[in-house]
Formats: C-alpha cells, sequence, structure tokens
C-alpha cells in the first residue's frame, strides 16, 4: 500500500472563461423560448397565444445578446471572421459559426413578421418613437409567420445540436465526453426559457392565471426532463465505473464542492416543480427565476466546475473568480446588455396585444 | 558532443545529403516527396531525471513563455510505501501524437501537424477559443495571456530546423530527454524504443493518441491522471487583474 502526495503540479487557467457560461446559457434560453413561442405564434393555437409573445420577446432578445457573449470570448472580436476564411469542417465549432448567424437571421425574421402588427399598433399612438414603429410594423401574415418558424426551427436545431456536440466530443475531459450532455443542455435550456417566459409574461406583458397554468404545466414537464437525463447520468455513472460518466463521477464525487454543487442543482429542479405544483397561479416570477437559476447552475457547474477537474493532476485547479472583464464584469455585463436589449424592444412594442388581430378575429369569432 | 546530439545531426543530413541530388535531377516532385522523412520523438529516461527544473527554465528563456504558464514541466511527487518514502518525477510536454486529439476539433486549422510530425500552432491563424486546449488529454496546452492565442511545445521546431536540439534536450542535466529522429532506425531513440520495447511507456495509452514522447521506466500509477493527494505548492499565484481565471 502506498500514498503518493503531489509536490510539484502547474495550474492552468480555464481556456473557456465565465463568457462560455453566458454564451450557452442565452443561446439556450434563446431557442428553448423560440419552441415556447411556435405553438401560439406559428401554429395559431389561442390557448398558448400570451406565452408565445412573451417567449418570442425573450428568444430575440437572447437570441441577439449571446453571440456578443461569443465574441467578447474570443478577446479580439475581429478574429471571427476567421471562422468564415478558413472553416474546418472537422470542428463542430466551426460549423457553430454558421448556424448562429443562421438561427439568429431566421429568428429576426420570424419575430418581426410576428410582431409587425402590435408594432403598428403602437405606432397609431404617436410619440417621437413613432417613425421606428412605422418602421417595423406590418400587417398581420399568419402563413409567413408559420414559413419562417419552421425555417427558424431547423435553424434552432442546428443550434441546439452543435452547441451540445461541441462539448460532448472533447474525450479528454469525462464529465464533458457523455452522450447525455446535449439532452441535458437541452432539458435545462428548455426549462430556463420557459421560467424567462413566466417572468416576462408576468412582467412586461401583464399576462394572466392562464399563462401561469400553462407555463407551470410546461415547466413541470421541462424539470421532469432534467431529472430524468440527471438519474440517467447517475446510473450509468454508478453502474459502468469505465465508461465517461464513471470516470467522472470518480473525478467529484469525493469533493465536498461537488457535493454542494449536486445538492445544488438537485433542489434548483426539485424546488421549482415543487412551488409550480402547489401554487399554479401567482408563483411565476418565483419558479422563473428557479428555473433560469437551474438553467445557469448546470453550465457553470459543467463548463467553469468541469475545467477545475486536473486531466492529470491530483485534487481540484482552483480558480477565484476575477472581478474583470473576465470575471464578474463580464457576468454583470452581458446581463446589463440583455436588460438594455429588453428595455428597448419592449419600449418600442405595444405590449397590449392590440395589435393582435388574429387574437382579436378569434375573440370576436368565440363572442 | 553527446551521442543525442551526434545522432541527432546524423538524422538531419539524411535529407539535406538528397536534396541537391534531386535538384540535379530536377525531380521536385520527389524531393517534395522525400521532405517528410523526419519522425522527430522524444524518449524520456525516468530513472536519469532529478527533478532539476533546467528544462523548464530553459524551455520558457528559449520560448519567452509568459509568466505562470508552461510548455513543460517536471511533475514530483513524494511516494511513501511501508518504511520507504523516495521521491518520483515525470517530465511533461506536448506528446506530439500521431492522432492528436487538439487538431480536428481546431476551428479554423490553426493546429497542424507538421511534416516532421510535430504538432504546431499557426499563430497568425489561431483565433484563441481554447476548444484545443479542452481536447488535449495531457493539459499541454494552454492560451498565452499575452498573445491570447493557443500555446504549446513545439519540440523547439526552430532549433530543430537550425540543426539544434529541443533546449530541454540540450539543458537535461542527466540526459534524461533524449530527441531523435523515429524515421532513421539507426537514430538512438529507435534503437532505445527497440531495444527497451518491454519497458516503454506512454501517457494515458486509453487516449489512443499515438503520442511521440515516450518514457522509460515510467510507473503505471503515473501514466494518467494521478491517485495522489493534491498538490502542496502550487505555482501559479493568483494573477493580478485576473486576465482569465475564473
Amino acid at each position: 500500500m502506498s500514498e503518493i502526495t503531489e509536490l510539484l503540479y502547474v495550474g492552468r487557467d480555464p481556456a473557456w472563461a465565465p463568457w462560455a457560461v453566458q454564451y450557452f446559457f442565452l443561446i439556450g434560453l434563446s431557442y428553448g423560448s423560440f419552441l415556447v413561442s411556435l405553438p401560439g405564434i406559428a401554429f395559431g393555437r389561442e390557448r398558448w397565444r400570451g406565452l408565445g409573445r412573451a417567449a418570442l420577446v425573450g428568444a430575440l432578445v437572447c437570441g441577439l445578446v449571446a453571440p456578443v457573449a461569443l465574441l467578447s470570448d474570443l478577446h479580439q472580436p475581429g478574429r471571427f471572421a476567421e471562422f468564415y476564411f478558413r472553416p474546418a469542417a472537422t470542428s463542430w465549432m466551426a460549423w457553430g459559426a454558421f448556424f448562429i448567424p443562421a438561427y439568429v437571421g431566421a429568428l429576426v425574421l420570424y419575430a418581426l413578421a410576428a410582431l409587425a402588427p402590435d408594432f403598428a399598433a403602437a405606432a397609431t399612438s404617436g410619440g417621437p418613437l413613432a417613425p421606428v414603429r412605422r418602421l417595423l410594423s406590418g400587417p398581420a401574415r399568419p402563413r409567413l409567420v408559420l414559413v419562417l418558424g419552421l425555417m427558424t426551427l431547423v435553424a434552432a436545431f442546428t443550434v441546439a445540436l452543435y452547441t451540445g456536440v461541441e462539448v460532448m466530443v472533447v474525450r479528454a475531459r469525462p464529465l464533458w465526453n457523455t452522450a447525455l450532455l446535449p439532452w441535458q443542455f437541452a432539458a435545462t435550456a428548455l426549462a430556463g426559457s420557459i421560467g424567462l417566459t413566466l417572468i416576462l409574461a408576468r412582467t412586461v406583458f401583464d399576462a394572466g392565471s392562464r399563462e401561469d397554468r400553462l407555463g407551470h404545466r410546461l415547466l413541470l414537464g421541462a424539470l421532469g426532463l432534467v431529472a430524468a437525463f440527471g438519474a440517467a447520468w447517475f446510473a450509468l455513472a454508478t453502474m459502468s465505473p469505465n465508461g465517461a460518466e464513471g470516470r467522472a463521477f470518480a473525478q467529484v464525487s469525493g469533493s465536498p464542492v461537488w457535493r454542494l454543487s449536486a445538492i445544488w442543482l438537485a433542489a434548483a429542479v426539485a424546488v421549482p416543480a415543487v412551488v409550480a405544483l402547489v401554487k399554479p397561479v401567482g408563483s411565476g416570477w418565483l419558479t422563473g427565476l428557479l428555473a433560469l437559476n437551474a438553467a445557469w447552475m448546470f453550465r457553470w457547474t459543467i463548463f467553469v466546475g468541469g475545467q477545475e477537474l486536473p486531466k492529470t493532476g491530483a485534487g481540484l485547479y482552483s480558480h477565484p473568480l476575477a472581478l474583470g472583464p473576465d470575471g464578474l464584469l463580464g457576468i454583470v455585463g452581458t446581463a446589463g446588455l440583455w436588460l438594455a436589449v429588453l428595455l428597448i424592444f419592449t419600449t418600442l412594442l405595444d405590449r397590449s396585444g392590440a395589435g393582435d388581430t388574429r387574437r382579436s378575429s378569434t375573440a370576436v369569432e368565440g363572442a | 558532443m553527446t551521442a543525442s546530439r551526434r545522432d541527432f545531426l546524423r538524422s538531419l543530413g539524411r535529407v539535406t545529403a538528397g536534396a541537391p541530388v534531386a535538384l540535379a535531377a530536377g525531380v521536385a516532385p520527389a524531393l517534395a516527396e522525400a521532405a517528410p522523412v523526419h519522425h522527430w520523438a522524444m524518449v524520456v529516461d525516468v530513472a536519469k531525471c532529478i527533478g532539476c527544473q533546467a528544462c523548464t527554465v530553459a524551455c520558457i528563456h528559449e520560448n519567452r513563455v509568459p509568466e505562470n504558464a508552461f510548455r513543460t514541466f517536471v511533475t514530483t511527487w513524494e511516494v511513501a510505501e511501508a518504511d520507504r518514502i523516495s521521491t518520483a518525477v515525470l517530465p511533461r510536454l506536448c506528446n506530439h501524437c500521431d492522432a492528436p486529439p487538439c487538431v480536428p476539433v481546431c476551428p479554423v486549422g490553426a493546429t497542424f501537424k507538421a511534416a516532421g510530425g510535430e504538432v504546431l500552432v499557426d499563430a497568425d491563424r489561431c483565433v484563441g477559443c481554447g476548444y484545443c486546449v479542452q481536447a488535449c488529454p495531457y493539459d499541454a496546452r494552454f492560451i498565452n495571456a499575452e498573445t491570447r492565442t493557443a500555446d504549446k511545445c513545439t519540440f523547439c521546431a526552430h532549433r530543430v530546423a537550425a540543426g539544434l536540439l529541443p533546449a530541454c534536450v540540450e539543458t537535461c542535466v542527466g540526459g534524461a530527454r533524449i530527441f531523435g529522429d523515429l524515421a532513421d532506425p539507426k537514430s538512438i531513440v529507435s534503437k532505445l524504443l527497440a531495444e527497451r520495447g518491454k519497458d516503454v511507456r506512454v501517457l494515458k495509452p486509453e487516449e489512443k493518441t499515438s503520442p511521440n514522447v515516450f518514457y522509460l521506466g515510467l510507473d503505471d500509477r503515473f501514466a494518467g491522471r494521478v491517485d495522489a493527494v493534491p498538490t502542496l505548492w502550487h505555482p501559479t499565484p493568483e494573477r493580478e487583474g485576473g486576465a482569465s481565471h475564473v
């Protein structure tokens, strides 16, 4: 029996700073919110209409801000041009450079087509912003919205695929190298985006109990998926010690920090589920924030926590959170940009739904 | 002149001696085919390493490696067995794999296998995305805090091109690092691998990366992620301003 003590080793700084967490968080929220918007906005399901408008705004704001975080992680934003001048087909990241603009471009067109009547309604109220609103306004075109929605759906799928597989293929990191990771990213993104939709529906669109109930039913489903994938990972980790999940589990199971992270993640899934079950109306604020926390925490744990696991050394790398642009300031800055884009967008938009001609006509028909 | 240097210089001559003949015969394509004749590799005789870190320092000076970063390093452990305590060392560097996981993930083709087998980074093309750093199973890469591009051991390609040995080999006190050409069956590295086949190890063989850094006398316990009490001394202090700390 021997005991080995590591005397000298080098620490490696994480190559993917919190900017990466912000990017994966925001792009996940965007494609998740887009999916939530589809039934009400693209497919014209009346019951989903209110939630769909909030989800659409969330998808658009997150979709516009996410690439900024990604560019910031390159430290010299002009470098992004290299992705298009010299793409390498063997790299999922290279494919992502094409999927992102395709998705964001399609999303913007889809959102503008869907919200054009809202801008038109807002333009009638006059004021200094009326010229901008008139520029964005247009008639209701349900067929165009449907076509653009389907195009965006394809692009959203490519983004969900590449963001998951890009990380999954890193064999050197057992925590990432699991086939479950893309599904876990997608499920947590969906849970977080439903949380964001609940918050936006309540704060921006003055949604009522119907949206709360529907949103919470969706949230329960998404959280159930997150829990199921988490349980599957744990089962694989314990049943197959030599698999990626088993090797990752062996790396982290003895660490108090990782035990705390696991408990936090479990609570972040369980608590909003319980609240959604017990109080499905009027708790959208709380469940929304908790679901967002679950989505963000999952990515923080995977990316930052994952990079704290040395590939050859013992123990954990210790990386204190920097206060500068590569740390806290980057996180706060991204959140600030997100808020600014949301404020600009919702200021221009008629949030009463007066421009929602399909909703009005349906209501008349119903009467 | 050491045996390693003589052997190395003899290997260099194999191409340069043939080149004028090929040019005189007007067979440029033949020269192009003859060019990748080298297959550079390093053999590390662990028993000869004394953990002095001279290689670490030489590399830093030769390659202007920024503060708090290392292209090569000697990991050191204390091993307590029964009533005996010993020191174990392991010089680490890029393994210049024949199946390098860092190459296919690079989104812009900045990381590549050179003709001599070295895995290199074109810093002008590198976007500093860090994907290759994640993909390397040996933690051999890092993002250079000054250039914001991927950085790693090059087998001192600039020195080798000039007929010199890599700086770490040149400076190794115990002669633990032996550099040479695997394409030359008479080279010392080829002979060492042939003669001591059973004693030859590579790091993390399960990764199937086909490394070109080979170890003689390496204890299997140190070939992968070492199950040890974590480090007592960490040479990377908290950087002021926290350029890329999380």
